[in-house]
């Protein structure tokens, strides 16, 4: 019998392998259903932007669609208004599993709208967010970035960066 | 689009992986913040932190807690900062964990008298 800390330890181990898995039965074929909870449909715009001839999602094997039962990937804009509870959650409860959602944008994440009684403020109090997407709005890079990132084909960059530097004022940091 | 497919098949690459070169249009995005320790005091700070609209600064004693999935990269807190704050010309900002975007910057300078 394990002690705690080993089992906890373990079942992150197990948990990662899980994610791992289920990301590499995705990585070539994703079908993509959008969820607007109060968006002010600027991600909106720039999801739409992903089908365009420039950054072209469908080279990818990423595809949007329109039914949640057809769906291996929920995409969460807005800051998850209460009027949207049931939907929210008869539209996860529709897809399939395994899934992934995505929380996209600064007000999916909690940033812009503090809870009160006609928000909830975040997308992970409804739902169980796999992958967390800021911006406002997420170029269409980011949300590319973050599908791939979904799906395990790159790496999560951010969580090693400190955003302290020591740069000059107005110099761009790469 | 016969013209299209033909010269696909004669460059030999129809599509790339992302990201095969950097794109010239991602460093006229707005980005978030990175901040310089040096030049923040406990009093700039909670200036910055008063002025972010969308909650993404917070004080935490002796540390400015920046959470950049918040962070609407409006560009406040960089006119007002002077040199403490400038883009970062990050935009790859997933994570798989919310912790992940919640970064702590330490004060270093103290408030003067």
């Amino acid at each position: 019998m394990t002690t705690s800390s080993t089992g906890a330890h373990g079942e992150q181990a197990t948990a990662d392998l899980l994610r791992q898995r289920i990301a590499s039965q995705f990585a070539r074929s994703l079908h993509i259903r959008t969820l607007d909870t109060g968006s002010c449909a600027a991600c909106e715009q720039e999801i739409r932007l992903l089908a365009a001839p420039h950054y072209d999602l469908h080279r990818l094997g990423f595809f949007f669609t329109p039914a949640p039962r057809h769906a291996d990937l929920l995409m969460v804009t807005g800051p998850m208004i209460r009027a949207f509870d049931v939907a929210a959650r008869k539209t996860y409860d529709a897809m399939p599993g395994p899934k992934i959602v995505v929380a996209t944008g600064a007000c999916a994440l909690g940033g812009v709208y503090q809870p009160d009684a006609f928000v909830h403020g975040s997308v992970g109090d409804i739902l169980p967010v796999d992958v967390w997407l800021p911006g406002c709005p997420p170029s269409p890079l980011a949300l590319l970035q973050g599908l791939l990132v979904a799906v395990d084909r790159l790496a999560e960059k951010v969580s090693s960066r400190s955003f302290t530097a020591d740069v000059k004022p107005g110099e761009v940091r790469r | 689009m016969t013209l299209w497919f033909l010269r696909g098949l004669r460059r030999g690459v129809v599509t790339t992986r992302y990201p095969a070169r950097p794109d010239g249009s991602a460093a006229d995005l707005p980005t978030p913040p990175v901040f310089r320790a040096d030049a923040l005091d406990s009093e700039l700070a909670d200036r910055l932190v008063a002025m972010c609209p969308s909650h993404a600064l917070r004080r935490d004693a002796d540390m400015l807690v920046f959470d950049v999935g918040a962070c609407t990269a409006c560009g406040r807190c960089q006119e007002a900062g002077g040199s403490a704050a400038a883009p970062s010309g990050e935009f790859e900002l997933a994570a798989t964990s919310r912790e992940h975007l919640v970064k702590r910057i330490p004060l270093s300078r103290e408030a003067p008298r």
